[in-house]
């Protein structure tokens, strides 16, 4: 195979089959807390059918950092995220091996249920999704109604996952309108309350902007930095600028395959692998 | 040849074009400026005087053209190592310039018919010599990234620091006559700027390796005379 | 420099034809549809009273033979049972097809099924259902109303789940992908995502289903029968509207074959009503 630097992550310690797993806890220790989760992912593999999409990847995303994964069309990258929370599993066919935990907690571990999982991880999409029949109080209400959380201020709760998502003021006199009739930025930003209504600590971002105008997309990414403080953030995008201006670390895909991951700052000045001097000099012959 | 951005390679090769060019107006300076030292030829000196216009006038258009890319094509990794030293080696280059303009300056004040130390003058030329191979060798270093014939210019640098420090021995003991000191005080400043040129070209080379190793790392420093350990990466 | 051209005149004199022979395929079309209604209303709303409505069939040879009431009244409780039974199973079967059977064989195989039901003539629903349900004198008795709405309830269902998996088929995907990925179990997905976004689409389709069924003659003329009299014992046999139809217009009575077409009118305005509302529904939606 050709010749790489490749940056790996240091190998993890191999998860014990035989130990107790640990649930994912049910009530969440303090609302503000800071706590954002180190993810470990190790020897990642995922099919889509014969279709070999991430080969033995191994990284790590740092806690209450954003971190960039960039590469060309089909790199896997997105397929890595969908890992993370797993989503990969949901489409027909799809299978992956290997292991992503949460700090200690092996999330592809059979005790844990796969919901849990998804509300500790949340996700937010590349095309703004609420929910049509609902309106905007429904919309980030929606991620705890549908998690069958009950009790607790439900109307204290979207307040301040609006309020964390920037869009209070905007729309604190609509709560009730559809959510659709907001705008592109404005509906991407109620995904983004959505997702934090059912206090998540780790968010991935699968390209958030790209459906997005510019200055809606500087909101966002404004937003990301401020939201960095209290969560992990992991960002999957293919515009280079954005990721050179938003994450702290970048990670670089090709084919399935982790080819380098560091500082921001190092892999666009000095990136080591030729590889990725190319993709990001946009000279990808 | 890749197929994407081959507008953008274009570009940076023509400011690069354009900045390796200002080198060979100041190797043409710094020959005039010997010549004229030797044969104290004001004419030539006012001729390198009236020149570096053009020295300047390339400063402002890698300068401008620089900017422009950086606004327009976002360059990064090598591209924006190449552009961030393309901008200090075109200082640099417009310093020597400077430089040459101030040993022209020099001639006239001392006289048409100035008392002249055979030694001083010949080291001078040798200096004038010296600075004008560094001043080539490195356009050369930076025009094929070589590094290593960069850091050769340490070298000749080394050299070019001795014969200063000789021309400064020989004005010491140049005698009472105060035309004579007078000739030597400004022949020393001479030597300085001479020694000013070589030490620019250093400075050059130090960014040939930045480009290449994307470190940045003195070669040599008057607090570390035997090199600086490069600097760590962030 | 300029290549633009005038047009031909021959491709004008084709243009003209193209749509002079398209026209005329619309008019034979719809020429008639519109002979249909005419005939109808002609003819049937001279049968149109107040009596009309509010009396039932009363078998008399002579004299006054009666009114619809209870063929109207018969047509509306068995398709309305029949509804209760279609519509919630074709909708489940639906469900199934999109949201757990997308891409196995057994999914497969049921859409085969249901596609092939979509095109079993009515009559056989009519006849399985005589077999199965009458002849057996399964619930006591021979011909019932609820049988007729049971085989009615297999003539729609096929057409509500089509319908159904069309429309749910259209909810985007990122939608269900953003609830999952919210930390919802699959169900609760499906029931509080899916089903609300899909359901004026829904409700379209079973209107469109209900229509179908409550002008289908064939599958009860084995199953409910068609009475004189009045009856809303579904255990009994049972009057509609198309068996009204059915049984009068074959008569010699004059009065009676009126009566076939009065009744025939009532059944195409409930059928227009009924398409009207769904027209209505799918306008008001996001999705169709």
């Amino acid at each position: 195979m050709t010749q790489s630097t490749t940056r790996k992550a240091r190998p993890m310690p191999t998860v014990p089959t035989g130990a107790p797993a640990a649930r994912m806890p049910r009530e969440r220790p303090k609302p503000d807390a800071a706590i954002g989760r180190r993810v470990i992912v190790d020897d990642l593999d995922a099919h889509y059918g014969p279709q070999h999409a991430v080969r033995g990847l191994s990284l790590e995303f740092a806690p209450n950092e954003v971190t960039a994964i960039i590469g060309p069309s089909g790199c896997g990258k997105s397929t890595l995220v969908r890992c993370i929370n797993r989503m990969h599993e949901e489409v027909p066919g799809a299978r992956a091996t290997g292991s992503v935990r949460l700090d200690d907690i092996e999330i592809y571990d059979p005790s844990i249920d796969v919901v849990s999982v998804r509300r500790t991880v949340g996700m937010v999409f590349q095309k703004p999704n609420p929910f049509p029949t609902m309106s905007v109080f429904d919309n980030v209400a929606a991620g705890l109604r549908l998690t069958g959380a009950r009790g607790g201020n439900l109307r204290e709760k979207v307040e301040r996952s609006l309020r964390g998502a920037g869009l209070w003021d905007e729309v604190r006199d609509r709560l009730d309108q559809p959510g659709i009739g907001l705008s592109g930025g404005q509906q991407q930003r109620l995904c983004i309350a959505r997702t934090l209504a059912t206090e998540p600590e780790v968010i991935l971002m699968d390209e958030p902007c790209s459906a997005l105008d510019p200055i809606a997309t500087l909101k966002v990414e404004e937003l990301i930095e401020e939201l960095k403080q209290r969560y992990t953030i992991v960002i999957v995008t293919h515009n280079m600028q954005q990721a050179a201006r938003v994450a702290d670390r970048t990670a670089f895909m090709l084919t399935g395959e982790l080819v380098e991951m560091d500082l921001t700052e190092k892999i666009f000045t000095t990136p080591g692998d030729t590889r990725t001097e190319e993709y990001v000099t946009g000279k990808f012959g | 040849m890749p197929e994407t951005r081959t507008h953008f390679i274009e570009e940076l090769r023509v400011v690069e074009d354009q900045a390796l060019g200002a080198f060979d107006m100041v190797v043409e300076a710094i020959e005039r400026t010997g010549e004229a030292l030797q044969e104290t030829d004001i004419e030539l000196a006012q001729l390198v005087i009236a020149d570096d216009d053009r020295i300047d006038g390339r400063y402002l258009e890698v300068h401008q053209s620089v900017l422009s890319l950086l606004a327009r094509q976002a360059p990064v990794a090598t591209d924006l190592r190449l552009v961030a030293a393309l901008l200090d080696v075109i200082k640099h280059v417009e310093r020597m310039g400077d430089q040459c303009v101030n040993i022209c300056k020099l001639l006239p004040l001392a006289g048409h018919e100035p008392p002249s130390h055979p030694v001083i003058l010949a080291k001078l030329g040798e200096m004038a010599s010296c600075a004008r191979s560094q001043v080539s060798q490195a356009k050369l270093a930076f025009a094929r990234r070589d590094v290593d014939l960069a850091e050769d210019l340490v070298r000749q640098d080394d050299a070019i620091d001795l014969l200063n420090r000789e021309c400064f021995k020989l004005a010491l003991e140049i005698g009472d006559d105060p035309d004579t000191r007078e000739w030597a005080m400004h022949m020393m400043l001479v030597a300085r700027s001479l020694e000013r040129i070589g030490d620019n070209a250093v400075d050059i080379g130090e960014q040939t390796a930045f480009v290449v190793t994307g470190l940045f790392r003195e070669f040599t420093d008057a607090s570390h005379p035997d090199g600086v350990p490069p600097l760590p990466a962030p | 420099m300029s290549t633009l051209v005038g047009i031909a005149p021959g491709r004008r004199r084709k243009d003209r034809l193209m749509r002079g022979v398209l026209a005329a395929t619309t008019l034979i079309a719809l020429v008639p549809l519109a002979l249909i209604l005419y005939e109808l209303i002609k003819r049937g709303i001279g049968s149109w009273s107040a009596d009309f409505f509010t009396t039932d069939a009363n078998g008399n040879f002579l004299g006054d033979p009666g009114g619809i009431k209870s063929a109207i009244l018969g047509t509306l409780e068995m398709v309305g049972l029949a509804t209760l039974i279609a519509v919630p199973t074709g909708i489940g079967v639906a469900l199934y097809l999109t949201e757990y059977g997308r891409a196995g064989r057994f999914g497969s195989l049921v859409r085969y099924f249901v596609d092939v039901m979509t095109g079993v003539p009515s009559i056989v629903f009519g006849l399985f259902v005589y077999i199965t349900l009458v002849l057996s004198g399964a619930g006591g008795s021979g011909f019932a109303g609820w049988k007729g709405a049971v085989a009615l309830a297999l003539l729609m269902l096929p057409i509500v789940t089509r319908s159904a998996e069309v429309v749910l088929l259209l909810v985007p995907d990122s939608l269900r992908e953003a609830a999952l990925a919210l930390g919802a179990p699959r169900w609760r997905v499906v029931l509080r995502i899916v089903l609300p976004t899909a359901l004026p689409g829904l409700v379209t389709g079973s209107l469109l289903a209900i229509a179908r069924g409550a002008g289908e003659t064939a599958p009860l003329l084995f199953t409910a029968a068609i009475i004189n009299g009045t009856s809303f014992d579904l255990s009994q046999r049972m009057s509609s509207l198309p068996g009204r139809i059915f049984a009068d217009v074959g008569q010699a009575q004059d009065r009676l074959v009126d009566r076939a077409w009065g009744a025939a009118l009532t059944l195409v305005m409930m059928i227009l009503v009924l398409n009207l509302l769904a027209r209505l529904v799918s306008r008001r939606s996001r999705l169709t």
